[in-house]
């Protein structure tokens, strides 16, 4: 049971600390021309989907549903658009995993992926409400780029942490009781 | 296969259905939080306070030694400020004095100005970029309302967007668009003030566009100083909100724009003060009246 509990508090933790995250920056980059979004919890879920899900679980799904609702609630009050983005690029991000091994490079690499396929959902979205109104290519100089470097960064820091631990929690849930 | 194919296809259907849901329901001008959201933001909150306090322990530490290097510099010049405020205060002692006695003589307790000041510390800042949010530690509990303006000691930062039980959403004024908007006004001599709103932040030259409604004539100069307007409703006059770096035209040419840089650093903030109008707003009073009549 307390098994259980521990992963939705991981997250839980992440997306409270990702409201911290830009004051630990020095402040040059936040007053720059440069937007960095710290993408912590999606970095996390990446992790969940390649670690600990199997192929044919769908807990990082379900998490980033949850968890990308709550995101929306705490720091854009716009419902949904984190919710939706996440939970779709986490389906896609756990589709291309089948295929691959789950070892740094392919982590990597899906990381990547799915954090360009993010920014250019929520980018689509936000321009389509009529929230954000800034040319594609100032978007992918000004935002994509630095975003994520540094998210990659953040993955790079916790991968000792957590790639280990997610596996040996996944050979922990009976059989049984896995949800498809 | 093609039925499961199909069943994908219908799940993120109702996916797109729900999203444009909810994205039109948060949408709509909403004064107060639904009831689960005030819960979530109220735990969140409380959470982020706790932690809070070690990290900006930390990066408090590291601006220290930051400080440190040019305090001498800074030292001398503070001091030749203070000897120049000296003979200020006393000249805006005598003001302030004769003012009020004025003041009693016609009976007017209140003014526009008068403000009653909530303390509150910034506990997280939005990481969507796009949304320019901020969260303090405050909230309908301590007697905050949305509208508010937040004020830092070097002047205006933004308003409250949302509240809820023990926190509040402060809109920053880099985030401000038509639908998030203030007045704002320059005082002139003789009568000649200038009124206009604050509409927009402009990210390459970094500075707030301040939309010049009325100006009797085109007397706005650089260097003058924009301050917030008691026609704004929820709050005081008289707060500093920046100054004039340059005046242009906006795109159809019809009105001018002054370009103004804000007084307060939007990036770094860590105290704040939402401010709270002490004057009754006539406005609510018909809202109340209202009511009364419907009832």
């Amino acid at each position: 049971m307390i098994r259980r509990l521990v992963l939705p508090l991981v997250l839980f933790i992440i997306i409270v600390l990702e409201g911290v995250a830009l004051e630990l920056l020095p402040l040059q980059l936040l007053s720059g021309d440069y937007f960095i979004v710290p993408h912590w919890l999606f970095i996390f879920l990446v992790f969940v989907a390649v670690f600990f899900d199997h192929n044919d679980t769908y807990y990082s799904v379900l998490y980033a549903l949850i968890f990308g609702l709550l995101f929306d609630i705490v720091y854009t009050g716009v419902l949904g658009v984190y919710m939706f983005s996440y939970a779709l690029v986490i389906y896609i991000v756990h589709g291309i995993k089948k295929m691959l091994q789950g070892n740094f490079y392919v982590l990597l690499l899906l990381a990547t992926f799915g954090i360009v396929l993010i920014e250019f959902t929520i980018y689509g979205i936000f321009s389509v409400v009529g929230m954000v109104d800034i040319s594609i290519e100032s978007f992918m100089l000004n935002r994509l780029a630095p975003t994520i470097l540094l998210n990659l960064v953040f993955l790079i820091v916790i991968y000792p942490f957590s790639s280990k631990r997610l596996e040996k929690w996944k050979t922990e849930i009976p059989l049984g009781e896995r949800m498809r | 296969m093609q039925f499961l194919r199909s069943k994908k296809l219908f799940i993120i259907l109702i996916g797109v259905i729900v999203l444009v849901a909810l994205i039109g329901y948060s949408l709509r001008d909403r004064e107060n939080m639904g009831f689960v959201e005030t819960i979530i933001n109220d735990t969140v909150g409380w959470v982020q306070n706790t932690i809070h306090a070690p990290v900006s322990y930390v990066t408090g530490i590291i601006s220290n030694i930051d400080d440190m290097k040019n305090t001498y510099e800074e030292n001398q010049i503070l001091r030749e400020q203070i000897a120049q405020q000296d003979s200020l205060l006393y000249d805006v002692q005598k003001l302030e004095e004769e003012n009020e006695e004025l003041r009693e003589i016609i009976g007017m307790t209140e003014t526009v100005r008068d403000y009653e000041p909530i303390h509150a510390s910034v506990i997280s800042r939005s990481p969507e970029q796009w949304m320019d949010q901020v969260t303090i530690n405050r909230g309908s509990d301590h007697g905050i309302e949305t509208n508010m303006v937040v004020i830092t000691a070097d002047g205006m930062i933004g308003k409250v967007l949302q509240i809820s039980n023990v926190t509040a959403t402060v809109q920053l004024l880099t985030g401000f668009d038509e639908f998030n908007r203030i007045s704002a006004t320059i005082t002139k001599e003789d009568d000649q003030d200038v009124f206009g709103m604050i509409e927009g932040f402009d990210k390459e030259s970094n500075s707030l566009l301040f939309r010049i409604i009325e100006e009797s004539e085109k007397n706005v100069e650089e260097g003058d100083i924009v301050y917030s307007s008691e026609k704004g409703g929820k709050f005081p006059a008289g707060l500093k909100i920046g100054e004039v770096k340059e005046i242009v035209s906006d795109q159809y040419g019809l009105t001018r724009i002054a370009m103004v840089e804000p007084a307060a650093d939007l990036y770094d903030i860590n105290n704040v003060v939402v401010v709270d109008r002490a004057i009754e707003q006539p406005q609510e009073m018909e809202e109340n009246a209202d009511e009364e009549d419907e009832s």
